[in-house]
């Protein structure tokens, strides 16, 4: 009796789970179509986001592509962090990283919020339009076409631009001053982030716009009654309608500040290679510049290290951007 | 009493007009700081005297520079490329943000999550350069074209985007459409695409953008110079070290100049129809998200 009672509830727990996999079964015949349609998205991602995973074994070998690759341990990790001139290269590289890509992401923002509010306060629509074409523009312009472009304009001869510029206003006196801006490590930083201000600012302010164009124009005007002025406007009413817009930029974009490397890598060259190397310039330069035969574990093992510090900050930002834009995360 | 009131009425408004004046007048500038150096690169590649300087109109007027770029045979295959890669790789994208945005709001289907996970991981971590060069290597992709059309191809980030926008569909409309006994295939092909050409539109330009300027993927997995696109032709060239010996009047300043405008020329003349795509594909994201 006893006996019977135990089995009872167990048969029915048995059959509930058949039952329910019988449901999820036909589910999932009913959907076949469906996986069969995300079958090559599933691919792609394994083919060139998980098996790379794979290689990150090579952290904790020495491999130089042509012998067998051996088990080393954390010895790669040991060199990057205490070895006296690998550690000096490696930490310059973090530290760069962490300054230009901060840096430049405060800079672009801030001058961004800045034209949005005036571009915001421009009356005539069709002049407006203009002018948002016009710095849109150099967002489409690839690295490669902007990095050809300046080094052309601020090339240190009778051909560049800015040095014949400052050459006629007096600021240098002859010739033999002419200034190699990309070539000098103490110009090659504030010329980096002018020429970003240049590429990105106008398209950071598509984002701005866009939010700014949803602000009640009653708001405005009940302000106008009350007596605000056009600065206080902007002030009390523009600026904190898209302070959570700012705040969003900031979190999407120090999520990826690890990631710096074409920009820079465009731009370098030996003279400022102090100054200017990142981490993913250092991982490439190490592997494929170095003039010797490569050890891709080591490099592997920066590139790791990268991929951690990439992977803490994206998550703390996608916390953070949770907690700030109403659960809504980054990922 | 009535005087006083008149001077306060006028005087804001004029405060308003001197400030809309100085703000254009500012806008001008900007606009002007953006365009000099392009406009620079376009007076300069049509100028066949050489120490340019400040000079912001050719000295002595010529196609030299431009004859060059397009006489030389070895700048065709350069510009070959990036024309097969970019339709190809936008194609291609365009085909695998759809069906997988397409799949992601099948709310109710058996490991959605997983499948979302499944892409959003990748994310937050990712193998790192090397071993992903690594990896491709080993499968005997670098060196061809397939990596440099296929690994750009999916992008999660333009998969959610488009996802955003398939959320916008109203559900009536797959209803009706699995009534009249439409496959899933089917809908997707006769109500979902064609509902979004907007979000095809600017997620297909963005991805042309992307493929046309693309240079990360050849440096790192393209040695063979048989292969380069035009931005790696164009690096080479401005660098100084892959110049077309020139047999005419142009000077190699003027070439590059003339490659510069022949590398951006095609988006030149396209931009200022298609901006509002651009625009509207930032918007999507960030309305919604």
């Amino acid at each position: 009796m006893s006996k019977n009672v135990d089995a009872a509830p167990t048969a029915t727990v048995a059959v509930s789970t058949t039952t329910k996999w019988k449901k999820i079964k036909t589910k999932m015949w009913k959907y076949r179509g469906f996986y069969l349609m995300f079958l090559p998205v599933f691919i792609f991602a394994l083919f060139f986001f998980y098996l790379p995973m794979i290689g990150i074994r090579y952290a904790f070998y020495d491999y130089n592509g042509l012998k067998e690759a051996t088990f080393v341990g954390i010895k790669h990790f040991k060199t990057m962090f205490t070895d006296p001139f690998k550690s000096k290269d490696f930490f310059n590289a973090v530290l760069n990283t962490v300054e230009i890509s901060v840096f430049k992401l405060l800079l672009t923002t801030g001058f961004a919020v800045i034209v949005s509010i005036f571009l915001n306060e421009m009356i005539n629509i069709h002049f407006k339009k203009v002018i948002q074409t016009i710095i849109y523009l150099p967002h489409f312009l690839s690295w490669v076409v902007t990095a050809s472009l300046f080094s052309l304009i601020l090339a240190p001869n009778s051909h560049g631009l800015i040095n014949t510029f400052l050459l006629n206003i007096g600021v240098i006196k002859s010739a033999d001053e002419y200034i190699y801006f990309l070539g000098s490590s103490a110009w090659w930083r504030p010329i980096y982030f002018l020429i970003n201000l240049w590429k990105e600012t106008g398209w950071q302010t598509v984002i701005f716009m866009a939010t700014l164009s949803g602000i009640n124009p009653e708001l405005y005007e009940a302000a106008s009654i009350d007596g605000a002025g056009r600065f206080q406007k902007m002030r009390y009413l523009t600026f904190p309608a898209i302070r959570n817009t700012i705040l969003t930029v900031i979190i999407l974009n120090l999520a990826k500040i690890m990631n710096l490397f074409e920009s820079v890598w465009v731009l370098q060259n030996n003279a400022v290679i102090q100054t200017s190397q990142v981490l993913e310039t250092y991982i490439y330069n190490q592997t494929f510049n170095s003039g010797r035969i490569p050890n891709y574990g080591y490099t592997a093992a920066v590139g790791l290290f990268k991929s951690l510090i990439g992977m803490v900050l994206v998550l703390v930002c996608n916390h953070w951007s949770k907690k700030v834009r109403e659960g809504r995360g980054i990922v | 009493m009535a005087n006083t009131n008149k001077v306060k009425a006028v005087n804001p408004n004029n405060r308003i007009k001197t400030f809309n004046v100085i703000n254009a007048i500012i806008f001008i500038i900007v606009a002007f700081i953006i365009i000099i150096p392009m406009w620079k690169i376009l007076s300069d590649s049509f100028d066949l005297r050489t120490s340019y300087g400040m000079r912001l109109w050719p000295k002595q007027f010529g196609f030299d520079g431009y004859m060059e770029v397009f006489g030389k045979v070895s700048l065709y295959r350069p510009l070959l490329v990036s024309v097969l890669t970019t339709v190809c790789g936008t194609a291609l994208a365009l085909t695998l943000s759809t069906l997988g945005a397409y799949v992601l709001i099948q709310w109710d289907m058996p490991g959605r999550k997983f499948f979302a996970n499944y892409l959003l991981f990748t994310m937050i971590f990712n193998g790192g350069m090397i071993p992903t060069y690594l990896v491709l290597s080993s499968l005997g992709l670098v060196n061809t074209l397939w990596v440099v059309i296929l690994f750009p191809a999916l992008n999660v980030y333009n998969l959610v985007l488009m996802r955003n926008f398939f959320e916008g569909i109203p559900g009536s409309m797959y209803e009706s459409a699995a009534l009249d006994g439409c496959t899933p295939f089917q809908t997707f092909i006769r109500i979902v695409l064609p509902m979004s050409k907007a979000a095809l539109a600017s997620i297909g330009l963005m991805f042309a953008v992307t493929y046309w300027n693309d240079y990360t993927h050849y440096k790192l997995y393209i040695n063979d110079s048989q292969l380069y696109n035009f931005q790696m032709k164009l690096r080479d060239m401005v660098m100084g070290s892959d110049l077309p010996v020139s047999s005419s009047l142009a000077n190699e300043n003027t070439i590059k100049n003339a490659a510069i405008i022949v590398a951006i020329l095609p988006f030149m003349i396209a931009y200022p129809f298609l901006q509002k795509y651009f625009v509207k594909g930032v918007n999507i994201g960030a309305v919604k998200e």
